[in-house]
């Protein structure tokens, strides 16, 4: 019931919250000036007969009122800039396979062998495999991941040719053309990844396996590996799981440097680039505020319910 | 405490709406102060110095009549010596751009990316190809099967509005009866006509609709048919001068809502545009009003007496609502004296409700810029006499710059005509010149009405009754020779109507068509199809083979291309990783490459149509006003800028730059600019004349740069060419020289104090313009390179020591030479004027008139040139000559004799129809004299590089004005696909793992 409750709570500052942040997009990008109807050259009518259509000589909130109308029937427009005369979601989904396979591979990479390292310098705790798992996480959360891109494509790509340097996307996302091409965008998206799951783990199964109850279990007969993975592990797991699944939820974001590094085509640059359009890709730039907020904020949600059903002792909205 | 910080969110997102609703305050203004012009342009005539009248002579300059078409030679171009290709093998076209086209509907693309699928996928009715001596072009029929047919006396009458005896109206456009689409649906003369009426749907607001509209191929009636139903502007009242065409005030009619009425229509003005007076002029009124012309006698109140007495003159803001002051007094005394606006609280006049400028003399806060977040700035320049007419006119504006006549208004467009005139009003200009007192404003009024909504039957474009593969285009105005057929060489908008009219949608409530965004969506009729497109990642296109072009004997072995793939590579080393490899056939160079492959046998330079200037405007008062406002580089000193106003000064910043090393230092593609124009600019359309090979434009370079006497018997050159080539732009010790001399000069005109001299506490500051949004490494790395190299140039002067130099903020993309025009900054560099290549003539209006001038201080109408045509010397402004008259406007030229000027003259234009020797000869004076002012001084030609790959062949070696170097038609593979892989596969072809493109 409290759960319940809580989740109703949660839903409902979500919306409210997701309504502030797309209502401040909107009126932010609206008042981004355009450029005058003369500067294009071209005979001013028909730019302003097209903006008049658009509705962009109405006030603001007018315009914002239109495009929640048109939102809520899932008509979020055509792009003006960007890819003109395409409808703006169709874009949006047709690129979103290639943000999603490349950012997924990347966490079915890292999760095991984050998860692997951490344990590894848990275990061995103080011992060389721990410094040199520790320091190797210290580099790899610090150097953020454009910059292994460049390690990685002049190394492996250009010096020992083991990977092409570019991403065929000809075959489709998820053909085994297109992964392979991605191998080298995949490792510079998991280097953090793994550094930052190696670390979390190592810390939470440290606290756990020097806890009271895990003496306990050692004293009862089990044994280092059995109490380990038994109790110390899946304990460990109530903070770290979350984290993972709000890695799968942001996988979505995309990553903006390493599509354009590695030539995949996907969502990551569509943001920026409709704000920098001359004028704004209004479209598109709303589109996109409301996904990533909406993203963004159900992540929220999901994380926040998952410790109670991963650790039933954490009773959510209860006093 | 949720709930709070939630409110306080919510309400602050409200408050920021209605501001961007405009419904918290008024909008801030969002240009910077602009100081007043100096110069006030005149388009016309220069009078004669005395008033004894004087004779009209002539001069035989009009083309004469031709007959008719020029003839073409129909013969396909053949390129000799060529291999012949393997009809079996594959040849595929690999390329890697940095950006793909998203759309290519040709009747809504703006981007140029989109012309890549448009340039393979479609055709046009006429294409240019080599002459037959492969060293120029020529326009060839392509879906036409014959050059254009005149046929305008077919459609006499009124329906079209041609008269008996006009030509070059109505043309015939026959096609050949092989065109297809490529699914294999043949393509007669009922698709064109459809195309374009799909383009002007007025519900789809097409960008492209006004291609056939505007500029010189106007169909009759397209645009009618395009806005039909919409209010609009359009003729002029009196476009022509024309005495039948002014309307006078008793036959004035006034709508119900009291607008005047010509004919009907409501009569409207425009402040920025001066109507027929200057058709394509984007000033009017409002430079009037900024010179001053509209805003005397202001309110001026005096508060004090004798010497204490101080003026406050009465301004209106922005708004005209709010009212200023600001004091001023008399500096100097007899004709040196002037006033000087400064800002002062002290002796303001005690009047409610008004403000008293508290700041700066050129512009000013409503409100404590320091204290209030809500303070105002506003621009002097924005301030005009809140009692004059000028201002009256002003707040009638609706929101696209149109003033609507009431009668009231009518007697204040009257009057600031008549001032213009230096009449006090229209009364007194009506005592000297009669009724056209009244009227003249009509030659800048613009009619509006709303559109007739006229049926597509009307519009001048359609099937040829006789011939379902003829087109008739019915055009407003004449249009005849290259440019007609300039104009035909495109497709006319063709579309596949049936894939079209599927495709139409609604989004948003706003008509949308998806055709040209995918493969599905679009249909090829042109050599190449699309076989593949992903977005922002590849295109491929295969042959097409619909295309009737694969079945002309002259292709056989043309197109030997099978499939080109273009593949998106956003970062240049990766194209270039590619190209070594051997992924990609071709790689344009970058400004970092050009040290590995600037001579390497595989570069192909190509130079375009655009010439980099360092541009100055040397107004002197402006520079007066700059440096007293400007902070010193070094603390302690006094800055003075007014030196820039010196030509010797200018000069010598010209000769101290040495170009070669310019460019290689910033743009490594680029060449050295010696003139205005550049070699790819056309002078001669019709036979592909390149106007720096022309003798007129080879002595204006060798004029310029002082080696006129050089050439010949006596001189150090033998040819011109020769000559010209050696020229640099360097000249170290000459600038040091002219500095010094500027320096003389300048400080002999008290331009600066002797107390300063003596100290040494004083420098010459020169603000640098940095167009962009300041991450250009460009006008970066420039404003350090010239900053260094001018500042060594003044060594050994007297004004060692004294230069520095100050970087802009970004001034932006689009709008930055406003930044140079009113003196914010002093030199701009790296800028210029692009397009036109073939319009040399009507690009000088760039150089000369001060709606465009990046340096507006230089008055060209009151410069005189001297031109020897037809034996006379004539002589007019420069702005007569470089703006009306090579556009086509007849000027008054006064002709001169020994020396001396008469008030004989000769009336005399220099437009499309005038000889083109004669042509030259004005354009070649006229680029003299823009040089000659030192304010835009020549640096850099625009120019790329190209990487060619080992497996392909250029048609021609020598790039060629619109043909290039023959493109995909003549390109021809020394590899096929198989070779080739395995050509890059063997390493002994291989150096360092990469094919061995360097020298």
């Amino acid at each position: 019931m409290y759960l319940l409750k809580y989740i109703s709570k949660r839903l409902a500052l979500m919306l409210v919250t997701f309504f502030i942040i797309v209502m401040g997009c909107f009126v932010l990008v609206k008042l981004l000036p355009n450029i005058p109807a003369e500067q294009f050259g071209k005979d001013m009518e028909v730019i302003l007969a097209r903006r008049e259509k658009l509705g962009y000589n109405l006030p603001i909130i007018q315009q914002f009122w239109r495009f929640l109308k048109y939102a809520f029937q899932g008509d979020f427009g055509v792009s003006e800039q960007l890819y003109i005369g395409s409808e703006v979601w169709q874009i949006f989904v047709d690129k979103l396979p290639y943000t999603v396979a490349v950012n997924v591979y990347s966490i079915f990479l890292s999760i095991p062998l984050g998860l692997g390292l951490g344990i590894i310098a848990a275990i061995r705790k103080n011992k060389w495999q721990d410094h040199l798992i520790s320091t190797g996480v210290m580099i790899f959360v610090s150097i953020p991941s454009f910059i292994y891109g460049f390690i990685v494509k002049y190394l492996l790509c250009y010096k020992l040719k083991w990977f092409e340097p570019l991403m065929d996307a000809s075959q489709g996302p998820w053909s085994f053309r297109a992964f392979e091409t991605m191998i080298p965008a995949i490792l510079c998206l998991s280097f953090s990844s793994i550094a930052g799951f190696a670390r979390y783990t190592r810390a939470e199964l440290s606290e756990v396996l020097t806890s009271d109850y895990l003496l306990l279990a050692r004293t009862k007969g089990l044994s280092r590996q059995q109490a380990t993975i038994r109790h110390a592990l899946r304990n460990s797991m109530v903070p770290i799981f979350p984290m993972i699944l709000g890695e799968f939820i942001s996988i979505m974001g995309g990553s903006l440097i390493i599509e354009q590094m590695f030539t995949i085509p996907g969502v990551g640059k569509l943001y920026i680039n409709s704000v920098q359009a001359t004028p704004p890709d209004y479209n598109f730039f709303m589109l996109d505020t409301v996904f990533y907020t909406f993203i963004g904020l159900f992540a929220g949600i999901i994380v926040d319910i998952s410790y109670g059903i991963i650790d039933p002792r954490i009773r959510m909205g209860a006093r | 405490m949720t709930k709070k910080l939630l409110s306080f969110l919510l309400l602050g997102l409200f408050v920021l709406s209605l501001a961007g609703c405009g419904l918290l305050f008024p909008n801030k203004p969002t240009e910077g102060p602009t100081t007043q012009p100096t110069t006030q342009p005149s388009s016309q005539p220069t009078t004669a110095p005395t008033t004894v009248p004087g004779v009209e002579r002539t001069i035989d300059f009009e083309l004469e009549e031709t007959g008719g078409q020029t003839e073409y030679s129909l013969d396909p171009t053949v390129l000799p010596n060529r291999p012949t290709k393997n009809p079996d093998a594959s040849y595929t076209y690999n390329l890697a751009s940095n950006g793909l086209p998203t759309a290519w509907n040709i009747h809504t693309y703006q981007s140029n990316a989109s012309t890549l699928v448009l340039d393979y996928c479609e055709d046009s009715f006429y294409t240019f190809d080599f002459n037959e001596e492969l060293n120029g072009y020529r326009i060839l029929p392509a879906m036409a099967s014959q050059m254009p047919v005149d046929v305008t006396e077919d459609y006499v009458g009124e329906t079209w509005g041609i008269a008996q005896g006009d030509k070059g109206k109505a043309y015939k456009v026959t096609l050949r009866h092989d065109l297809k689409f490529e699914d294999g649906t043949p393509i007669k003369a009922v698709d064109f006509v459809e195309s374009v009426k799909w383009l002007l749907n007025p519900q789809a607001a097409n960008y492209r609709a006004d291609s056939v509209y505007s500029g010189s191929f106007k169909i009759v009636n397209a645009e009618s048919y395009f806005k039909g139903g919409t209010y609009a502007y359009g003729a002029f009242v009196s476009a022509a001068y024309g005495e039948d065409e002014y309307v006078y005030p008793t036959d004035w009619t006034y709508s119900e809502e009291g607008i005047l009425q010509c004919n009907g229509k409501d009569v409207a003005i425009k402040v920025g545009t001066l109507g027929n007076w200057s058709p394509s002029a984007t000033y009017g009124l409002e430079r009037y009003a900024q010179a001053g012309y509209f805003g005397q006698p202001r309110t001026v109140v005096t508060v004090g007496e004798g010497e204490e007495a101080q003026e406050f003159v009465k301004y209106a803001s922005e708004d005209l609502e709010t009212v200023v002051w600001r004091t001023m007094e008399v500096v100097g005394e007899g004709e040196e004296a002037d006033y000087v606006w400064y800002a002062d609280n002290e002796g303001q006049p005690d009047l409610d409700n008004e403000v008293v400028v508290t700041d700066k003399p050129d512009s000013y806060y409503l409100g404590d810029p320091d204290e209030d977040d809500d303070a105002v700035a506003i621009a002097w320049a924005n301030c005009p006499d809140p009692e004059s007419v000028y201002a009256i006119l002003l707040s009638s504006q609706d929101e696209k710059g149109y003033i609507q006549l009431t009668e009231e208004l009518v007697k204040m467009v009257q009057d600031c005509v008549a001032i213009l005139h230096g009449f006090e009003d229209v009364e007194a200009y009506a005592e000297d010149s009669g009724d056209y007192a009244y009227v003249e404003f009509e030659e800048m009024a613009f009619l509006g009405s709303t559109y007739e909504e006229v049926d597509f039957e009307t519009v001048g474009i359609k099937v040829d009754p006789e011939d379902e593969y003829s087109i008739i285009f019915i055009l407003e105005k004449e249009l005849t020779g290259f440019y007609l057929n300039y104009s035909l060489c495109t497709s006319m908008y063709l579309v596949d109507t049936t894939l079209y009219e599927s495709l139409i949608g609604e989004s948003q409530g706003v008509y949308t068509n998806s055709y040209g965004t995918s493969v599905d969506t679009y249909k090829s009729f042109g050599p190449y199809k699309l076989t593949y497109f992903l977005k922002d990642s590849q295109i491929t296109m295969e042959k097409n083979a619909q295309w009737y072009g694969y079945t002309l004997e002259e292709n056989a072995n043309n197109y030997w291309t099978t499939k080109i793939v273009v593949k998106q590579v956003e970062k240049a080393s990766d194209r270039l990783n590619m190209f070594l490899r051997g992924s990609t056939d071709s790689y344009g160079l970058q400004a970092e490459d050009m040290n590995d492959y600037q001579s390497s046998d595989y570069t192909y330079y190509t130079e375009g149509d655009s010439t980099w200037f360092v541009a100055i405007n040397p107004d002197f008062a402006a520079y007066e006003s700059m440096q007293a406002d400007a902070e010193p580089v070094t603390p302690g000193n006094k800055v003075y800028k007014t030196i820039l106003a010196y030509k010797e000064f200018r000069m010598a910043l010209s000769f101290s730059l040495d170009r070669a090393n310019y460019a290689l230092t910033l743009d490594p593609l680029g060449g050295v600019a010696k003139a205005v124009y550049g070699n790819m600019i056309i002078s001669d359309p019709e036979n592909g004349t390149a106007y720096r090979t022309t003798e007129q434009a080879k002595d204006v370079i060798l004029k310029f740069w002082d080696l006129a006497d050089e050439v010949g018997e006596d001189g150090i050159y033998e040819t011109k060419e020769e000559a010209i080539e050696s020229i640099t732009g360097y000249d170290l010790a000459g600038a040091k020289t002219l500095f010094e001399e500027a320096y003389n000069k300048w400080v002999a005109d008290g331009c600066i104090s002797a107390q300063d001299i003596e100290s040494g506490n004083w420098e010459i500051q020169i603000m640098i313009g940095q167009p962009g949004s300041g991450s250009s490494a460009y006008y970066n790395d420039g404003y350090v390179y010239l900053g260094r190299v001018w500042a060594d140039a003044v060594t050994g002067t007297p004004l060692e020591g004294h230069l520095t130099f100050k970087q802009s903020a970004p001034l932006g993309t689009t709008d930055f030479s406003k930044y140079l025009k009113n003196n914010t900054v002093d030199v701009l560099f790296g800028v210029g004027w692009t397009g036109s290549a073939l319009d040399p003539y009507g690009l000088m209006e760039a150089y000369v008139a001060p709606n465009y001038q990046y340096d507006p201080a230089w008055d060209t109408s009151s410069t005189m040139l001297d031109i020897e045509i037809g034996g006379y010397t004539l002589r007019a402004s420069v702005f007569d000559w470089g703006k009306s008259a090579l556009s086509g406007d007849t000027i008054k030229a006064l002709i001169v004799e020994d020396g001396v000027l008469t008030n004989d003259y000769v009336m005399i234009h220099c437009g499309t129809t005038c000889k083109p020797e004669i042509r030259l000869d004005v354009l070649a004076a006229v680029e003299g004299a823009v040089l000659d002012q030192y304010d835009m001084i020549p640096t850099l030609l625009d120019a790329s590089a190209t990487l060619k790959g080992m497996k392909i062949k250029y048609g021609v070696e020598e790039y060629v004005f619109g043909v290039g170097r023959g493109g995909i038609k003549y390109m021809t593979f020394n590899y096929t696909d198989d070779e080739w892989a395995q050509y890059i596969a063997n390493s002994d072809n291989l150096v360092d793992g990469v094919l061995p493109y360097k020298k």
